[in-house]
């Protein structure tokens, strides 16, 4: 197993004079399923666009198993990519998509013949070969999307954004899905999104992408507990971000004091790190949602919203009504400025 | 669309009445002259006759090879016009498009005659080939096939192109970076992907400007002159020099029909490929 399967060194990728990707520098390992994450115009899509050989970077090399291919062309590359759009060819039925780099390959019609319908049968397909595109539900399209890259067995498979354009049920289904093939047949997957739960639950490990440079990149677990930039935390649901000044949390609007001098400039706290219902703090309920186990509540106070999560088994408090708070230096983490 | 079919009728009436007596009376005199023997009665005798006139028939092989020629190479300068215009950002775009569109808005005659300035005998060609010491007398680049290929290529490539161009916008977003990506060279990648999609802009286009190829008269008229005669100008020929409306008739007819028969089997071929 190679350490850096995928090497990207020093990546600049732009269009035209605007830079969209400066120097980016990133191993991803054999066999390992990799999260790009980051907001919309990241450069998410660029850098796959650039590992597939779609885009030429102005700078940086790209290595993969070993070789450097930063100049060899999109159709040498053995690369799969699944795009967001699916990109299915609408003039062929599902058969002949899956079957599309096979023939280009001019391997044997027999053995075209089994990898397609194999191909097909690994995303659930046997016997819609002979649907168009235009025949096919959202989830049915993309898993022959994703069969037509999966049989020609590339080295990486590259998938953007795979799931964004199914809906909730389906886009749980193809999330084990994909995770299923991934394991069975071993590729090396970089996958694309926007969604921090579908990265925690899918990925080995996560690249966590703002505006073209990586933010932090680690495992799940890593990523959820400890984000180290304000950034990254707010990416991973932390949703009270405060500056520290002293003993105390200071906003635009105000401060709060704490029960002791922090070491971090910055400390955040997810919703359920706040305590409720007791605390040296009071605020006044801006909102409040019934979320199932726990009580969303936005506290209004002299450091402007606070989110906070209260256990079902406390007492309501009514909209305007006044509530109890404490921000805990124990669940706080700790943010870098 | 209509609350009933009889009042869409009452709207498609006008048109139908002035396409009616305008166009399809005269024509359908003008045609049955076509078949009309010299003893009266009904008869093939005028195509006969045409065709075994050596002249009549190396002016149809000539209008033949040069629609197709014209109307393939403009299909090739066509596709590679066509799939430039569809990668430009939005704005340069509209700019090229432009560009593309404006000779349609410009007279025939007077782009015609563009070609005098290009290739006459003080031409600007000639100016060149001579000044360059390539040769010391002028060549004759004017009324040759060459001439009217280029003047009837110039006149109707932008319909070639403005049908592939909106063709190819058509092809969805990604389709070929992913023919790529699975292992389709840029050759494989057009006559897999950009051909297959593109089929009817490449019928309509072709049908465009084959057809105006054949029927175009002022172009063949001012750069072949009687000298490189087309169907078309053989046509105004007959018609005004010799007064035969017998042959005038049948050429029209011949004309009609390869018309229709470009676009049929430009239709057949487009379907067999899918
Ligand atoms: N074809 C393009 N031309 C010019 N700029 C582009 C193009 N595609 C993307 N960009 C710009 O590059 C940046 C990164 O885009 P992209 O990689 O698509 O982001 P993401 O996939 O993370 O949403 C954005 O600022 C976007 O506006
Ligand atoms: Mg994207």
């Amino acid at each position: 197993m190679s350490d850096a399967f995928v090497k990207l060194s020093g990546l600049t990728l732009g269009y035209g004079r605007t830079v969209a990707v400066p120097a980016l520098d990133l191993s991803i390992r054999e066999g390992e399923l990799i999260a790009l994450l980051g907001p919309s115009g990241c450069g998410k899509t660029t850098t796959m666009r650039a590992i597939a050989g779609l885009l030429d970077p102005s700078d940086g090399t790209i290595e993969i198993d070993g070789r450097d291919v930063t100049r060899v062309p999109a159709n040498k590359r053995g690369i799969g990519l699944v795009f967001q759009s699916y990109a299915l060819f609408p003039h062929l039925s599902a058969h002949e998509n899956v079957a599309f780099g096979l023939r280009l390959q001019k391997l044997p019609a027999e053995e075209i013949r089994a990898r397609t319908e194999e191909g097909l049968a690994t995303v659930g397909l046997t016997g819609f070969g002979k649907r168009k595109p235009a025949e096919m539900s959202g989830g049915q399209q993309q898993r022959v999307a994703l069969a037509r890259s999966l049989v020609m067995r590339p080295k990486v498979l590259l998938l953007d954004e795979p799931l964004s354009n199914l809906d909730a049920r389906l886009r749980l289904e193809m999330r084990t899905e994909l995770q299923r093939v991934q394991k069975e047949t071993g590729i090396t997957m970089v996958f694309v999104t926007h969604d921090q739960a579908e990265a925690l639950a899918l990925a080995d490990r996560i690249v966590l992408m703002r505006e073209g440079r990586i933010e932090q990149l680690g495992t799940p677990a890593d990523l959820y507990a400890r984000p180290e930039t304000a950034f990254a935390a707010e990416f991973m649901g932390f949703e009270n971000i405060f500056r520290t000044e002293g003993a105390a949390v200071v906003s635009d609007k105000g401060r709060l004091p704490l029960a002791a001098v922090p070491q971090s400039p910055i400390l955040a706290w997810r919703p359920d790190a706040v305590t409720v219902g007791e605390g040296p703090h009071e605020g006044r309920v801006a909102a409040a949602s019934f979320a199932g186990a726990h009580r969303e509540y936005v506290i209004d106070s002299a450091l402007g919203p606070v989110k906070a999560d209260a256990a079902i088994e406390l007492p309501e408090v009514p909209l305007g009504g006044t509530i109890r708070f404490d921000l805990p230096l124990a669940t706080a983490r700790g943010l870098a400025a | 669309m209509f609350r009933n079919t009889r009042e869409g009728l009452a709207l498609a009436l006008p048109a139908a009445i002035f396409s009616t007596l305008l166009f399809l009376v005269p024509v359908g005199i003008l045609l049955s002259e076509a078949f009309r023997g010299s003893a009266g009665g009904w008869s093939v005798q005028g195509y006969i006759d045409f065709f075994s006139e050596p002249l009549n028939r190396t002016v149809f092989l000539r209008t033949l090879k040069l629609g197709l020629l014209v109307a393939g190479t403009a299909a090739v300068i066509g596709y590679a016009a066509a799939f430039c215009i569809v990668n430009l950002g939005p704005k340069t775009r509209g700019k090229v498009f432009g560009m593309v569109v404006l000779p349609l808005m410009i007279s025939p005659v007077a782009r015609t005659y563009a070609w005098i300035v290009i290739l006459g005998r003080t031409g600007i060609v000639n100016e060149a080939i001579t000044g360059l010491g390539l040769s010391d007398t002028p060549l004759r680049l004017l009324f040759t096939e060459t001439a009217v290929f280029l003047g009837l290529l110039q006149l109707f490539l932008p319909l070639m192109i403005i049908s592939l161009v909106s063709a190819m916008e058509n092809i969805p977003r990604d389709v070929i970076p992913a023919a790529r990506v699975l292992g389709a060279s840029w050759i494989e990648v057009f006559f897999k992907v950009i051909l297959p999609l593109t089929k009817e802009g490449l019928v309509i286009g072709g049908t465009l400007v084959f057809t105006g190829a054949l029927t175009a008269y002022i172009t063949p008229a001012i750069l072949g002159g009687s000298k490189v005669l087309m169907l078309e100008t053989l046509l105004y020929q007959r018609v005004n020099v010799s007064n035969d409306f017998v042959s005038a008739s049948v050429i029209a007819m011949i004309l009609i029909v390869m018309s229709f028969s470009a676009n049929l089997l430009l239709k057949r071929i487009a379907t067999a490929r899918s």
